[in-house]
């Protein structure tokens, strides 16, 4: 027995064969629990994040949401007393948050990051989670993963844990462009909370960081259901509308009254806590509870996910 | 049923998928393949040889029967066999936006026994090895068909294996490239490589394969070396003549089995007769000989006498 | 090994591939139902036995020694099923005081002793603050990053808890300031308290379960037939005897007409900070009487007053306790003008105070009999009845009770 070596690598990579002693007790996999193997799913892993952030539509996305806080920004600045007023109007519906940017730069981000979070950003995470499985399902490309041999639990690993590291940049972006543009365009200094009280611009920094950690817990959940969603299909484009749709539908169901019971098993609810982090004392019974909701849902969907990919035909 | 590790690269036992409509894509397949046989894998298009290739690699779960890939039982063994497999499976896929380079390194990173240390090195040398290096950069999104099954062919040979899967190697490919493809597997043969390609082309089969595995709606309708399902037909005399029932009899007369006549010609079969001798005999007996060929069975004679059926050799 | 073997293996594997998610799902239903599931096993009162007559006397002994340092969330929750409310408009965020008649409210509550105390009411990236620290007292609104000082707290807080029932119950939350008072358990339950007399069925249990808190429950049903409450619950911390939780029960529903109670408590002193206030660089710092706060909340209580205090000068009440009847001279323009106001609070008569007025006079049945005839609105828990001669009956009581108190 001899192998091709196209390569000049004379040491046999993989295990060497084992010996038919006890063929039913070889259920899954040894190689992924090797040393080493931590680091063989972090060179996956950023193999995927390579993927993502190099692909043309995802950059994109990524765009677009870090040019919504400059537009926030430059429309406040320009127009700053008429909204200002307007806003004050509308009681109890955030909409006097806007009215703080003028004052104090860094509640832009806060802003930008309220309003982003209802739609824009979950649609980003959509796009890049629903893709995860269903995109390479659809290209082709999973079959040779598949047969590299990725792994099919080690895979799915790997893809959500890329669609946490795209949350988490997604809503840094948000973040540092709704931070510069702030700096740029307002005065900074002291930050007023929700509460009244006062606190020092770099513990606002320090906070703007727990908000960007809670939102992109609260987005990594829906990555966890669009992946599952991305399981079930080969066309990526289904996975991904039919996220964003039942994240509308969610919305919808949430200011229902009647529904006032389900509201707090809805995923949704729970991105706007991040506001807890405006009050004094930092609202983190909430936030807690918002965190335990978010893990949940992924475990739920995690599970799903694996379930349905580990015991999936790959026809594609 | 047990097979001694080594002495077969591909074992499957009673393997069966049933699709959920109730297809049944593979009935009750039985296939050994020799480790360091070149294996053809035969059949034509729908027979079931894709979806044998995907259970074999793992990618689908069989409705019954099981199988060992070199000398291991999978699908318990999938994670340790398969990074010494390289496969071709049903056309290349690959990233458009991502350069053919690129595409490699990406499909390296999910084999968890690669070296990342030696990746560029095995990269650049599987790129060469089908000559694709001077396109190594540009995106796969501007290769030409013939490059990117080159390119899925590189990728199948990115690490040191001992069973290459190639599934319909040359399609899409020009002549030349056929012609490329046919040296590399015979190169990589004689290596001492296991190589189990399927094919709906009985002639590039026949021209590469030590080994031949005909299958048909699903079931294998033969298997064994090449050499051995040719050797169950007689190799035949053709004689073209006017005077045909002189020919008969100068034929039967050597000795010939299987004398049968037709328009403007004679045939029977040759035995151990050397076809010089027919060619004297003929002229010596005043047949006018127009013309004579020595007719060697060929696997389509085998295929239509094994299932009655005609093959689409154009594919 | 066999291809049965196999086969059996593969189908197992496929069941416990989605045993996984099927447990886990399971595991978090456990988690989001353990609450009620763990109170029900462990249903065996852990609190001593006490009977009612007990328990309300250690409950007054604890009223009347003052509550206990203590800080938690209370949530409000209101199905009147008031007419011509809107149910939508009003989310969690709403704090209009008209809103706290519908939906679900959500409100801080740290107590310190020594007059401080903070309620804060937050909405959706807003929030609604009273802080009282011994005599001084600051609303502030983050809408509008408006710090309010209000003066003559002291009188205000007299005020604001002497306010009694009679003045309030007509339209539950007229003055805005009187609201936060109005809904934490204590003042609520006292007032349920004095009226557990004669003609109320009292029960009580020991195994109640609140905020994560044992504690025990005072179930209070009037025995006159014709009240449309059914029960009212009271739930007593087990140990500090602090009302965790009051419940309304009307006859006509099985969920609560009316709640409020804890949902997180902790008897931990809170820390001092929340009971300062000064007011933030840039906000608007105003100073304001509590009546002058209220016309600039909205309500314009002096006219309402003045209007009321005519009104209530006629007023008198028909029979006691559960199924008391006021009865006053009233007319549907009156009406108007009493009618609760959007927090904004213009000019009274109000688009939107027209709104319920009229949704309110158009739900009603025409009623007539031997006393007359008029008009009855009817809710979950109070009839209303409106004679064509000028009366208005109203009480917690079945509107053929009014129409009986009206033929007298």
């Amino acid at each position: 027995m001899s192998t091709v070596d196209v390569t000049g690598v004379t040491a046999e990579a993989g295990p060497a064969p084992v010996p038919d002693a006890a063929p039913g007790l070889r259920e899954d996999t040894p190689a992924s629990r090797r040393p080493g193997a931590a680091r063989a799913w972090l060179r996956l892993l950023g193999s995927e994040a390579g993927l993502t952030f190099r692909r043309p539509r995802n950059l994109a996305v990524l765009a677009v949401l870090g040019i919504i806080p400059v537009l926030i920004g430059v429309v406040m600045r320009l127009f700053a007393e008429p909204i200002a007023a307007e806003a004050a109007d509308g009681p109890g519906n955030g909409g006097a948050i806007f009215a703080q940017i003028t004052g104090n730069g860094l509640f832009l981000t806060f802003a930008a990051l309220s309003v982003l979070v209802q739609l824009m950003l979950p649609v980003a995470v959509a796009v890049v989670a629903g893709d995860a499985v269903a995109g390479e399902a659809g290209g082709g490309t999973l079959r040779y993963l598949l047969t590299a041999p990725a792994g099919r639990t080690r895979l799915l690993a790997a893809k959500y844990g890329n669609a946490v590291l795209f949350c988490l940049a997604a809503v840094s972006v948000i973040a540092l462009s709704a931070l510069v543009t702030g700096l740029a365009l307002f005065p900074i200094g002291p930050i007023t909370l929700l509460s009244g009280t006062t606190i020092s611009f770099a513990e606002g920094l320090l906070r703007i960081g727990l908000v960007v950690l809670y939102v992109t817990a609260g987005m990594a959940a829906l990555a966890a259901f669009a992946l599952a969603l991305s399981t079930l299909t080969e066309v990526a484009i289904g996975a991904i509308a039919a996220t964003v749709v039942t994240v509308i539908v969610i919305q919808v169901l949430g200011v229902i009254p009647q529904l006032a019971w389900l509201q707090p098993y809805l995923l949704t609810q729970w991105w706007n806590e991040f506001d807890g982090v405006l009050r004094d004392p930092v609202a983190a019974g909430e936030m807690g509870q918002g965190l335990l909701v978010f893990a949940a849902y992924v475990v739920i969907f995690g599970s799903i996910a694996w379930a349905r990919f580990t015991g999936k035909d790959i026809t594609s | 049923m047990t097979t001694e590790a080594g002495d077969h690269s591909i074992v499957t036992r009673g393997l069966t998928k049933r699709f959920r409509g109730g297809q049944v894509a593979v009935d009750d397949l039985h296939l050994s393949v020799p480790r360091g046989s070149v294996f053809g894998f035969l059949g034509p298009n729908g027979s079931g040889k894709t979806t044998t290739i995907r259970m074999l690699l793992g990618l689908v779960a069989p409705t019954q029967g099981g199988w060992d890939l070199l000398g291991t039982p999978m699908p318990g063994g999938v994670s340790a066999v398969l990074p010494r497999v390289g496969a071709l499976v049903e056309g290349p896929a690959f990233y458009p936006y991502l350069s053919g380079e690129a595409n490699l390194r990406r499909y390296d990173a999910a084999d968890p026994a690669a070296d990342p240390r030696t990746a560029s090195r095995r990269i650049g040398l599987a790129l060469d090895r089908v000559g694709l290096t001077a396109a190594a950069g540009k995106r796969y999104r501007a290769y030409s068909l013939g490059m990117r099954q080159r390119l899925a062919i590189a990728a199948a040979l990115l690490g040191p294996r001992e069973l290459l899967v190639l599934d319909e190697p040359t399609n899409g490919l020009d002549p030349q490239g056929t012609r490329e493809v046919r040296a590399l597997v015979k190169e990589i043969a004689a290596d001492g490589t296991t190589v189990f390609v399927s094919s709906h082309l009985l002639a590039e089969v026949e021209q590469m394969c030590t080994h031949v595995g005909v299958m048909r709606t699903g079931r294998l309708v033969a298997e064994g070396p090449i050499a051995g399902l040719l050797g169950g037909e007689a190799v035949r005399v053709r004689v073209e003549t006017p005077d045909t029932a002189e020919a008969a009899a100068v034929l039967s007369g050597l000795g010939l089995a299987g004398v049968r006549t037709g328009a403007g010609e004679a045939a029977a079969e040759l035995g151990e007769q050397a076809p010089e001798r027919v060619t004297a005999a003929l002229v010596a007996a005043g047949v006018a000989v127009r013309g004579l060929a020595v007719q060697r069975p060929s696997l389509e004679d085998v295929f239509v006498g094994l299932t009655g059926e005609g093959f689409d050799v154009d594919g | 090994m066999s291809e049965q073997t196999q086969q059996r293996r593969a189908r197992r594997g496929r069941a416990v591939r989605w045993g996984v998610p099927i447990a886990a799902v399971a595991v978090v239903a456990g988690a989001v139902g353990a609450g009620p599931v763990i109170a029900a096993v462990q249903g065996d009162p852990v609190l001593p036995e006490r009977t009612a007559e007990q328990l309300l006397a250690d409950a007054l002994q604890a009223t009347k020694s003052g509550p206990t340092p203590m800080s938690g969330t209370v949530l409000q929750t209101a199905s009147l099923g008031v007419p011509g409310l809107p149910e939508v408009s009003s989310g969690m965020g709403g704090t209009s005081p008209a809103a706290l008649l519908t939906g679900s409210h959500e409100l801080k509550v740290w107590y310190g002793g020594d007059e401080r105390l903070r309620l804060a009411m937050p909405g959706r990236m807003s929030e609604t603050d009273l802080i009282v620290n011994g005599d001084q007292a600051w609303l502030w609104e983050s809408d509008s990053s408006t710090a309010t000082r209000i003066k003559d707290t002291g009188e205000a807080a007299g005020h604001a808890s002497g306010k009694g029932p009679g003045h309030e119950s007509g339209h539950e939350s007229g003055h805005p300031e009187a609201l936060p008072t109005a809904a934490t358990p204590q003042q609520i339950a006292k007032e349920v308290l004095q009226r557990a007399d004669a003609d109320t069925a009292v029960g009580v249990s020991s195994s109640e379960k609140v905020a994560g808190r044992d504690a025990y429950q005072l179930t209070l049903a009037p025995k006159d037939a014709s009240s449309l409450v059914k029960e009212v619950k009271l739930a007593l911390d087990g140990e500090t005897f602090v009302p965790l939780r009051v419940q309304v029960y009307a006859k006509s529903a099985a969920e609560p007409a009316f709640e409020v109670g804890f949902t997180s408590v902790s008897f931990t002193p809170p820390a001092p900070e929340n009971f300062t206030f000064t007011p933030p660089p840039g906000a608007k710092v105003k100073e304001q009487s509590l009546d002058e706060l209220a016309k600039g909340l909205g309500a314009d209580p002096q006219a309402r007053q003045e209007k009321g205090g005519k009104i209530a000068e006629g007023m008198r009440t028909v029979g006691k306790g559960w199924t008391a009847v006021a009865v006053l001279p009233f007319s549907a323009q009156d009406l108007k003008g009493l009618a609760p106001q959007g927090q904004t609070g213009e000019e009274a008569g109000s688009p939107e105070a027209q709104a319920v007025t009229d949704a309110l006079l158009k739900s009603a049945t025409p009623v007539s009999g031997p006393w007359g005839s008029g008009k009855v609105v009817r809710t979950k828990l109070v009839s209303a009845l409106l004679t064509d001669d000028g009366r208005l009956l109203f009480g917690a009581v079945t509107p053929e009770k009014l129409t009986e108190v009206a033929g007298r």
